[in-house]
């Protein structure tokens, strides 16, 4: 399905999807749709579930109950293969990069590409010199992992994602550890790649200068549950005071870390 | 005690099946994925055979040879005082190829090769990186645990050959310096008694060793829980589960041969 094929239509669909782990439910009866084109965000505090949300979008989790709908097709319910058919559609960039040590930054990139096209070798090396491009990585190409910065490492991830042209790029924490301006190039670049291969971004931050620079569309989740979606003026201008007291990073609030630790280790402390 | 039973007994079913489905989802990805055009990386298997053989050439020699020559020494002390000395020569060929090298072999492997895998699949676990693969549609158990287990099960009997060889030299050293047996004589009687029954026993009990490491140390750097303290739990129970079942499976397999 290509760009002009599904504007305006819901591209990642969730529906009602719930999650426990160890009795504790980390998400908790969540639905949203990320449409077709669009930068959507989910924000929220560490722990509140959002990397959790991500990780069902991708395959990587099941729901407990609920459906996780990626071009109409439910990959909660779907076989190995078929799963393997939709996950070839979107990329994901890792919080900590998560690219293989044993490879070198080149063979990184063409790894998707090696194992999923019969492209001849030397159409992949024109591929990762584009991709590298893009993320401002030439010249890094017999470079290990191990011996590039930790943002060079996201660029990196980043280009593997996109390396295979996807429909989707889901991005955890892209931000995260990188110095302001590192932060800002990774902001504008996850806006090019939005606008320029016109692909669908769902990213997973709380960092809040990244958030209102490239989001379309915002959805705060606290505690499992979606509390707000809506446009950054939207949430800018939202009366519900978690998402007032998140955004301006309020320490008072009616999100109090201290609250949630739980009887057993009030106990203990007692 | 019935509880902790009962968990030992539960944690270690589970841990037979998880075992045993890591080992029926190598065989369909080496046999029947080439089929389905999923290959597992050529490279690969040639880098792993290289860590896992190639690497060991240097510590297998060393082992087998002084257990070579300890052996010909311990064995040369009883029987000096029957009078039949020269029989040191095929005690020591029977016993290496038989037993000691497949067992000693597998054994230095386990702690050098599965230790490392385990660390390393440990590693990728909990650097997200078994999930990045996983996300781009590639499967961790084809990509990173057929090589592993190929380079395994085909590199342990060639190391076990080579062993086998260095064990008898060094009873060869022994025989024939110390004990003053003619050279030509030591490898006629080391080689006289020695079947080829005996040394395909030895290879088999290899290729067998070569799975049990194999498996534990892929099964267990999968599942690695946790951080820096899990990736050395991994580790040490890869090591420490590989040398049990070793010994298990060549009492197992020995009683098979001497009964069979």
């Amino acid at each position: 399905m290509s760009i002009k094929e599904c504007q305006g239509q819901s591209i990642v669909s969730l529906r009602n999807v719930t999650k426990s782990f160890q009795g504790r439910k980390v998400i908790d009866d969540v639905s949203l749709d990320v449409v077709c084109g669009e930068t959507f965000v989910i924000m929220g505090c560490s722990g509140s579930g959002k990397s959790t949300l991500l990780r069902h979008m991708t395959g990587a989790i099941c729901p407990d109950e609920g459906s996780v709908l990626i071009k109409d097709k439910n990959i909660a319910d779907i076989s190995y293969n078929e799963l393997d058919e939709v996950k070839k559609t979107f990329g994901m960039s890792f919080q900590y990069s998560a690219l293989l040590d044993s490879l070198t930054v080149e063979e990184n990139v063409a790894l998707p590409l090696r194992e999923h096209t019969k492209l001849a070798d030397e159409i992949i090396e024109i591929i990762i010199k584009m991709k590298l491009s893009l993320v401002g990585m030439r010249g890094f190409e017999h470079y290990y992992p191990s011996e590039i910065s930790g943002g060079m490492r996201k660029r990196v991830s980043l280009a593997r994602a996109i390396a295979l042209d996807p429909d989707i790029v889901f991005y955890d924490e892209p931000t995260s550890g990188l110095d302001p301006v590192v932060g800002g190039i990774t902001d504008k670049l996850i806006k090019d790649l939005s606008v320029k291969l016109m692909i669908t971004s769902v990213v997973v931050t709380h960092d809040m200068h990244s958030v209102f620079k490239i989001a379309d569309r915002i959805a705060m989740i606290h505690e499992g549950r979606i509390i707000e979606i809506g446009t950054p003026d939207e949430i800018k201008n939202s009366q519900n005071p978690f998402v007032h007291q998140f955004i301006n990073g309020n320490p008072d609030g009616p999100i109090n870390l201290f609250e949630e630790q739980g009887e057993p280790e009030q106990e203990a402390v007692l | 005690m019935i509880s902790y039973l009962g968990r030992f007994f539960i944690e270690h079913t589970l841990w037979l099946k998880g075992v045993i489905n890591l080992f029926i989802d190598i065989l369909y990805w080496t046999f029947i994925g080439p089929f389905l055009g999923k290959f597992s990386r050529r490279e690969s298997i040639f880098h792993q055979m290289i860590f896992v053989g190639i690497c060991s050439i240097v510590i297998v020699f060393f082992v087998d040879l002084f257990t070579g020559i300890v052996l010909a020494m311990q064995s040369a002390y009883i029987l000096e005082k029957m009078g039949a000395k020269l029989y040191v020569a095929s005690l020591v060929s029977v016993s290496l190829c038989r037993e000691l090298g497949p067992v000693l072999t597998a054994l230095v492997v386990a702690g050098r090769a599965g230790s490392a895998i385990a660390a390393e699949l440990g590693t990728m676990k909990v650097t997200e990186q078994i999930e990045a693969l996983e996300t781009m549609a590639i499967n961790p158990v084809r990509f990173l645990a057929v090589p592993r287990f190929l380079a395994l099960v085909i590199m342990l009997p060639a190391l076990t050959v080579l062993g086998d060889l260095a064990g008898i030299f060094g009873g060869f050293l022994i025989g024939t310096r110390s004990m003053n047996i003619n050279p030509d004589l030591y490898m006629q009687i080391a080689f006289k008694y020695l079947e080829l029954k005996d040394i395909n026993t030895g290879l088999l009990k290899a290729f067998v060793f070569g799975i049990i490491i194999a498996l534990v140390a892929c099964y267990e750097g999968l599942n690695t829980k946790g951080g820096a303290e899990g990736v050395g739990r991994a580790t040490t129970r890869s090591v420490v589960i590989s040398f049990i079942l070793i010994i298990a499976a060549d009492c197992f397999l020995t009683a098979i041969f001497y009964f069979s």
